[in-house]
């Protein structure tokens, strides 16, 4: 008989987490060797004179030459070539409700097979994640986990969807997109939970084989990228753009972080962005900042700093706004935004009721957006 | 204020037509250079003066560029030998960098559960990075455990070469090796960055002296090896200022590409301005008028 045992959350993730888990059983046996990394060809880069190299994965455009590797971490050039080190190397596999993500108007409690590998091509000082996103592929252990791995697993755990989460997806894009073409052929869906710190030809390109984008606005101001996340801003408004342009279900998280961006000024300017770009039914969810990584010195946001945002964002025109990360608060509901009804009840990430017919609120039968089945 | 010493030895001949380093200059140059740091001439007094008997001795070297453009095997083992023959045990010297892959395919020969010198990388079994994250200014990241909680002292005993995004790499950059997440510090020419992971307390409280490998120089196109732009500067550059020993190994690079007629790494908008925020921060001199350069050929 063979030694299995739940494969535990690295504590960063599991902060992220909250809390009850379903950890996937994987087989021991499957661990590697942590130097094993992969060496799959990368997309998306351009080969330049005397082995070097440029990106055209995300806006940063690593210009490299042999040996060195991205910003990411996960990419190399290795004499002239560039590769992705994590093809089916996931360092965390298991098993989320889609409330998690958080994705509210899509498949409402479904489970999600929810697939990692380490990097991240922004390193935001409020991660919670860190333990991942910000390592190389070898300094944590990982396992192969293959496309087709990924789809048997899901299946085998009736998950109808995998959703790429946790670090950055977009860092393991080629993995990321060969895994989300075998889930559609095996009937599943596939969601991607992202900064959107992107270039707009890899997202265009992923955007054909997934079905829903979770983008993680971080602030609606550049000098909060400079400082917070070492990234840019208006690469991520171009992508939420594209996304909603493109007809894959979106929404957006904005964490609130006490008194780096949560000015009314921060909330009104991007709930009028959004509303103008990508019209009043993208759902935004106001999240709850606990202190993580190198922020440990902020409290906890206020819930009333949240309540704020919510205002905000309704009074400016958004209809689906939310508060999150804090279980048991009224802002995690779905309400009908004509007759107010309560369509979708939810508690943290159980949903208590849905009262959505036909993609329709139960009462009045206004039209609800999302992916209800 | 004094100014800071930089002895820099050359010689000529170092390598036979093979490319095969002699070992002998090499421990010669080692053996003048450290003397003419110290204040009266002999290398045993000079490392008795920066290394205690008990130190645990750390020679940090740079290994990415494989055989061609790292650290020269020949000199960290010289310069272990150094120390040996000064005195300091084998046992408490150990020769480092990232992995024993790119170790191996530098040159080195593991050693690391032996008696006498230590020969090993972070990745080796139960070493790995530390579990605290440290936190300074614009860093955070985790610290082998090699220079964490291993070794007392510490010695840069660095490869000097172009580099595409710093400008130049040498003895702080070195040190790069020693954190976990090097990778999310080379926005903006690594600038503050090397000076900021420098000044940590685990780096710059244990750092006694930086030896730039400069025998063979990559100074244009780093830092990769191309052969076309490499040169056997058969230098070697010594400073307990390890501002000072960078600031003058990039002097050497900008040389070399003169000579070479290419444009200075200003014009090449690759300023390794990393160089003059470390000694704006005080961890070193950057100007010639406050370096003493001390140039003895063997």
């Amino acid at each position: 008989m063979k030694r299995r045992r739940f494969l535990k959350l690295t504590a960063g993730a599991g902060a992220a987490a909250g809390s009850g888990l379903c950890a996937l059983c994987l087989d021991l046996e499957a661990l590697q060797d942590p130097s094993n990394l992969s060496r799959v060809e990368a997309r998306f880069y351009d080969k330049l004179p005397d082995r070097e190299i440029e990106c055209r994965l995300c806006p940063r455009l690593c210009k490299l030459g042999d040996k060195e590797r991205g910003y990411c971490g996960v990419r190399e050039n290795i004499g002239g070539t560039y590769y992705t080190l994590v093809y089916g190397k996931a360092c965390i596999v298991q098993t989320d409700p889609i409330e998690k993500k958080p994705f509210f108007h899509y498949l409402p409690s479904s489970s999600t097979l929810s697939l990692a590998t380490a990097g991240c091509n922004v390193n935001c000082k409020f991660c919670q994640n860190w333990e991942i996103s910000q390592v190389r592929p070898e300094q944590i252990r990982h396992f192969d986990f293959p496309p087709a791995a990924a789809v048997q697993a899901a299946r085998s755990q009736d998950c109808p969807v995998i959703a790429y989460t946790y670090s950055e997806p977009i860092v393991f894009f080629e993995y990321m997109y060969d895994t989300s073409v075998a889930a559609r052929a095996a009937g599943l869906r596939n969601v991607v939970i992202t900064g959107g710190h992107t270039k707009p030809e890899p997202l265009q390109e992923l955007l054909k084989v997934v079905d829903a984008v979770k983008v993680d606005l971080k602030a609606f101001t550049q000098d909060f990228y400079t400082q917070y996340v070492r990234g840019e801003l208006q690469p991520v408004l171009d992508a939420i753009k594209v996304i909603a342009q493109s007809g894959v279900w979106l929404e957006i998280v904005y964490l609130v972080i006490p008194s780096l961006n949560d000015r009314p000024e921060d909330f009104g300017n991007m709930s009028r962005w959004l509303l103008q770009s990508v019209g009043p039914e993208v759902p935004i969810h106001f999240s709850r900042f606990y202190p993580a990584y190198l922020m440990q010195n902020l409290p906890p946001t206020p819930v009333s700093t949240l309540e704020n945002a919510y205002r905000i964002a309704r009074e400016e025109g958004l209809r689906y706004v939310y508060v999150g990360n804090v279980p048991g608060h009224k802002g995690e509901s779905t309400y009908c935004p004509r007759c107010e009804t309560r369509v979708i009840h939810r508690e943290g990430f159980t949903v208590r009721d849905i009262r959505i017919r036909d993609g329709c609120c139960a009462s009045c039968r206004q039209v609800i957006p999302g992916i209800w089945d | 204020m004094s100014q800071s010493r930089v002895v820099m030895v050359k010689t000529r001949g170092a390598f036979s037509t093979d490319g095969m380093l002699d070992a002998k200059r090499v421990q010669a140059m080692l053996q003048r250079g450290i003397g003419l740091l110290g204040e009266h001439g002999r290398w045993q007094d000079t490392l008795g003066a920066y290394f205690r008997s008990r130190d645990i001795i750390g020679l940090k070297i740079n290994t990415i560029g494989g055989k061609a453009i790292s650290t020269r095997p020949e000199l960290a083992e010289s310069f272990a030998r150094l120390l040996t023959a000064g005195g300091f045990p084998a046992d408490n010297i150990v020769i480092w960098d990232r992995t024993n892959r790119e170790l191996r395919e530098a040159g080195y020969s593991l050693r690391m559960n032996r008696a006498g010198l230590k020969v090993y990388g972070t990745n080796s079994r139960g070493v790995g990075y530390g579990s605290r994250l440290v936190a300074h200014r614009n860093v955070g990241s985790l610290f082998s455990a090699i220079q964490e909680r291993i070794v007392t002292a510490s010695v840069s005993l660095a490869i000097l070469k172009d580099h595409g995004m710093a400008g130049v790499t040498a003895g702080m950059k070195n040190y790069f090796g020693a954190i976990h997440n090097p990778n999310k510090y080379h926005d903006n020419h690594c600038d503050p960055f090397v000076a900021e992971v420098f000044e940590t307390p685990l780096i710059r409280d244990k750092h006694r002296l930086s030896i730039i490998d400069a025998l063979r120089v990559q100074y244009h196109r780093g830092p990769a090896y191309h052969a076309r732009w490499a040169e056997p500067a058969q230098t070697l550059i010594f400073s307990t200022d390890p501002v000072a020993a960078d600031f003058t190994g990039w002097r050497l690079i900008e040389q070399l590409r003169a000579g070479a007629g290419l444009p200075t790494l200003e014009e090449e908008a690759r300023y390794p301005d990393y160089i003059l925020t470390a000694a704006r921060m005080g961890l070193g001199r950057a100007r010639s008028k406050d370096i003493r350069l001390i140039v003895e050929e063997i």
